[in-house]
């Protein structure tokens, strides 16, 4: 109906042109050319091409080791996570587990606790001198208290961290699921694990290959739990990546690691997004029904189910128990990992308010998430106001295709390209030397959090009845007043929410920060790696505790809002 | 009142309206009627500005509005799915226009008030947010919200599809009693016929982008232009050469066999009492579908079947297989 409007040419007034000029230089300033000198640097550095890098990196047995680690720990980490996922759905979706609701709970812990804090908790219980393995060695004297490191303790830490999708987006899959089908196999004479099999998971498919495929990306990219947990003979890329950037003579190798990574990564998401195309099952059904949970026939199947089900809680919960529980004890309790009534005390946040290097990282965390969650989510509603309004324009797939970039490139690499580009005075960038400031990593996360907020708000632009827009302006309202007072209302608390959950996701933020952050002001990321990696200082393992009890309690809150309170009101409406 | 001349309109290739003509006069209902795709909701976004016509003149009351933005119309619409606007009370919603309009604060609030007692909204419910309302409710808020600018024309389109069938037929007495009270020029976007024939002064029946007639309803209904438009409004039957020949032989009126004819259903009588200008069948009941109101017979006469219905008054019952007679009047035939 306004498909000749929509062909109409685009009217410039200076506001938009204004607007066209912010994104032409921000596309290619912050996204284009740093990206394109990374590429520079490693082909073209002394003004030719040449490959000499790509030589260097095959004759180092380091990187290549690397490599070959990430390319065990993916694919098999898409399995364990893929297994553990599914069955965490089934047991709190679909089976009739007794204490479901706070199974879940425990479950759902991954999503207020997670990267570098949680990987740090687990050391804190499994690691050389941890809780458990102290326990342990009590039992079991001769065994090696060094057991938690490596392969096997990445894989099971981050088996354990990466099930945030499944739990999310699998589990929504999964209360889609029409029960009236289930029923209608049943009354076909179909048994119970017969009708999981050909029923439930064909509808859940889908959506668990495009959970897969980010696990998959996740085990690529792991940068904290390698670090931490991975000891000297089980390092990944990223770490790599890190450790070659932070030496002048390797970082043409970094660049071109980051290169591979990114490659790797693009290959992966055009693989995701070929699946994608191919559909989401559509129930057909006009009325559906609810899921009624499946008690298992099988008693022993079903005790076995209950016993599995709690193994899981403990693993996902304890991490989380002790650290609030430490947070409250003396060092000594810490620097013992013993538990005594006598010892808990309010002293370290106390520690934490009295200096302000135990202070700052939150704050400077605190800041740079607010500032880059709330510049990202302003510049990606006019972008996609601008998108909404005109869907044929070429300028608005431009505008959207650019903003999208970073979706395909992971963290280090991006992190890399700014660290590389603006280390020099660079036109495009007023001149200006950004390493070592504070803004490169503002820039940096503003970057990161691009993709997932203009998919979420283009979604809710685009999920806007025309009709609301049509009846402002039959009422006489103009563009702007139209935008203000209707749009914007309307798809403001989506909006907010997704600010709610960029900040989330940036305060906790490692990937990034260990590239960018400003040496004074280093971030909780940073500052918490740094405590972990000295397990046996308690005060800094204390400040640890506090901080990771402080950041679940912000996740934590985030969370009900955008999903709990939040979610219910927008549901009425 | 409201003048369309010549309207086309093309989205691309495909032209949507050609030659449009319509005349809407002062205080009328007038309905725009045709099946999805026709075009009648494409004339009434040209009225009300959201389409710009590539050729044509939109004219209101001797002004020509045609290049003249929405916003700037003053012309009421009542949407589909009402676009009420969900972060707003129904307060709000309906001061919506007067706030753009600068209207000041004392007025807003006398004129939302007033508008809300004339569409039966409560203060209590002024209050409210529009997703607590019912249907029925929303609808008001609407057409409040339409009128409070005191446009000159409302425009609705298709406001009763979203309901149910009950709340349908009972809020489509209100909107007739609420035109008539306020006395406003109205336009109406339906596709359903029973609607269009209850509701309007006028009824412009639409095929393909073109207008087939113009006319009151009983005019659109008894005398159906074209073949389009009596196959579209209300059940009809097509009448075969043989039994066209036969009414003709009977009654001496001059019937082209050649020609396609029709006649309704309620004008085929069975066993009424014998009246001159009548052709008369011998026919048999093969099937009927009780519908409490009235019952519709299947009926086979002359090598087809005809469809008749007849009123549940307790007088004439006819079991299926039954011999039955049937009379049919030239004059009610319809020719094309």
């Amino acid at each position: 109906m306004t498909i000749n409007m929509r062909r109409k040419k685009i009217r410039i007034t200076p506001g938009k042109a204004l607007m066209f000029l912010f994104f032409a230089w921000f596309i290619l300033a912050c996204l284009v050319l740093p990206n394109l000198n990374l590429l520079k640097t490693v082909f073209f550095a002394d003004g030719n091409f040449s490959t000499e890098p790509i030589r260097k990196l095959l004759k180092s047995k380091r990187a290549m080791k690397a490599l070959r680690n990430s390319f065990i720990l993916a694919p098999t980490l898409s399995i364990t996570v893929g297994f553990v996922g599914i069955t965490l759905v089934l047991l709190t979706e679909y089976f009739d587990i007794k204490g479901a609701n706070i199974l879940r709970l425990g479950y759902m812990t991954t999503l207020i606790y997670g990267g570098i804090t949680l990987v740090s908790g687990y050391k804190f219980i499994y690691g050389s001198s941890g809780f458990l393995t102290k326990l342990l060695v009590q039992v079991f004297p001769n065994m090696n208290a060094s057991w938690f490191q490596g392969y096997g303790a990445v894989l099971f830490v981050m088996t354990f961290s990466c099930t945030s999708n499944h739990m999310i987006f699998l589990r929504n899959a999964m209360r889609s699921v029409d029960f009236q089908t289930v029923e209608a196999a049943r009354n076909m004479g179909a048994g119970q694990f017969y009708i999981l099999r050909r029923v439930v998971l064909p509808v859940l498919l889908p959506s668990l290959f495009a959970v897969t495929i980010l696990t998959f990306i996740t085990g690529l990219s792991a940068m904290s739990a390698p670090m931490l947990v991975g000891g000297t003979e089980f390092q990944t890329i990223n770490p790599m990546i890190k450790t070659f950037a932070d030496t002048v003579s390797s970082k043409d190798l970094a660049a071109l690691l980051s290169l591979v990574l990114g490659f790797a990564t693009m290959l992966l998401l055009f693989i995701m997004t070929q699946i994608e195309k191919r559909g989401h099952y559509m129930s057909v059904s006009k009325v559906k029904t609810k899921i009624v949970k499946q008690k298992i026939t099988n008693p022993v199947l079903n005790v076995l189910a209950h016993v599995y089900a709690y193994v899981l809680f403990v693993i996902y919960v304890l991490p989380v128990v002790l650290i609030v529980l430490f947070s409250f004890t003396d060092s000594k309790s810490i620097g013992t990992r013993t538990l005594t009534l006598s010892s808990f005390t309010l002293e370290n946040y106390k520690y934490l308010l009295q200096s302000l290097s135990n202070y700052r990282p939150f704050v400077v965390s605190i800041v740079y998430s607010a500032l880059a969650a709330v510049i990202v989510g302003v510049i990606v509603v006019v972008a996609c106001r601008y998108i909404q309004k005109h869907k044929k324009a070429r300028s608005a797939s431009v505008l959207e295709y650019s903003l999208m970039i970073p979706w395909l490139l992971p963290t280090t690499m991006i992190a890399l390209g700014l660290m590389m580009a603006f280390n020099v005075r660079r036109p495009y960038m007023f001149n200006q030397v950004l390493t070592g400031t504070m803004v490169i990593l503002l820039i940096g996360y503003v970057i990161i959090k691009l993709p997932f907020t203009m998919r979420m708000t283009k979604a809710a632009f685009f999920s806007l009845d025309d009709a609301l827009e049509d009846a402002s302006k039959n009422l006489g309202a103009g563009e702007m007043y139209t935008f203000r007072r209707v749009i914007f209302p309307v798809i403001l608390p989506t909006v907010m929410a997704i600010a709610a959950l960029n900040f989330n996701a940036l305060i906790s933020d490692y990937d990034m920060s260990a590239f960018l952050y400003h040496p004074l002001n280093p971030t909780l990321g940073v500052q918490i790696k740094s405590l972990t990696n000295d397990m046996n200082n308690p005060n800094g393992m204390a400040l640890t505790f506090v901080y990771a009890v402080l950041m679940m309690i912000i996740s934590a809150v985030v969370l009900y809002l955008v999903y709990g309170r939040g979610g219910r009101d927008n549901m009425k409406e | 009142m409201i003048n369309l001349t010549g309207i086309e309109v093309k989205f691309g290739d495909f032209t949507a309206l050609k030659d449009i003509n319509i005349h809407v006069q002062e205080g009328q209902f007038y309905t725009f009627l045709g099946p999805s795709g026709c075009g009648k909701t494409t004339t009434l976004r040209t009225i009300t500005g959201f389409i710009k016509p590539t050729q044509g003149r939109v004219v209101v009351k001797g002004k020509d509005i045609t290049d003249m933005p929405v916003e700037k119309r003053n012309i009421g619409m009542v949407f589909q799915n009402y676009a009420l606007f969900p972060t707003m009370s129904v307060y709000e919603n309906i001061a919506f226009g007067l706030r753009v309009n600068k209207v000041n604060k004392t007025d807003i609030d006398r004129r939302v008030r007033e508008m809300g007692k004339k569409v039966e909204l409560s203060d209590k419910q002024l209050i409210r947010k529009v997703a607590e309302l019912s249907g029925g409710q929303q609808q008001r808020v609407a057409i409040a919200r339409a009128l409070v600018n005191n446009p000159a024309i409302i425009c609705l389109d298709e406001p009763l599809s979203n309901l149910d069938a009950k709340l349908r037929v009972q809020l489509r007495g209100e909107l007739k009693e609420m035109q008539k009270n306020f006395g406003i020029t109205t336009v109406y976007v339906t596709h359903d016929q029973e609607e269009a024939l209850t509701l309007s002064d006028c009824i412009a029946v639409f095929n393909n982008g073109v207008i087939e007639q113009i006319g009151a309803p009983n005019e659109i209904y008894n005398h159906s232009k074209t073949e389009f438009v009596c196959n579209f409004i209300g059940d009809i039957n097509k009448v075969q050469p043989q039994l066209l020949s036969e009414i003709a032989a009977q009654t001496g009126a001059a019937l082209d066999p050649k020609k396609a004819s029709y006649v309704r259903l309620e004008r085929v009588h069975v066993n009424m009492p014998a009246a001159s200008g009548f052709a008369s069948f011998k026919a048999k009941v093969v099937s009927r579908e009780y519908y409490g109101l009235y019952i519709k017979y299947t009926l086979s006469l002359c090598g087809q079947t005809v469809k008749s219905i007849e009123k549940n008054d307790g007088t004439k019952y006819f079991e299926t297989g039954e011999e039955v007679s049937v009379f049919i009047k030239p004059d009610d035939l319809m020719v094309y």
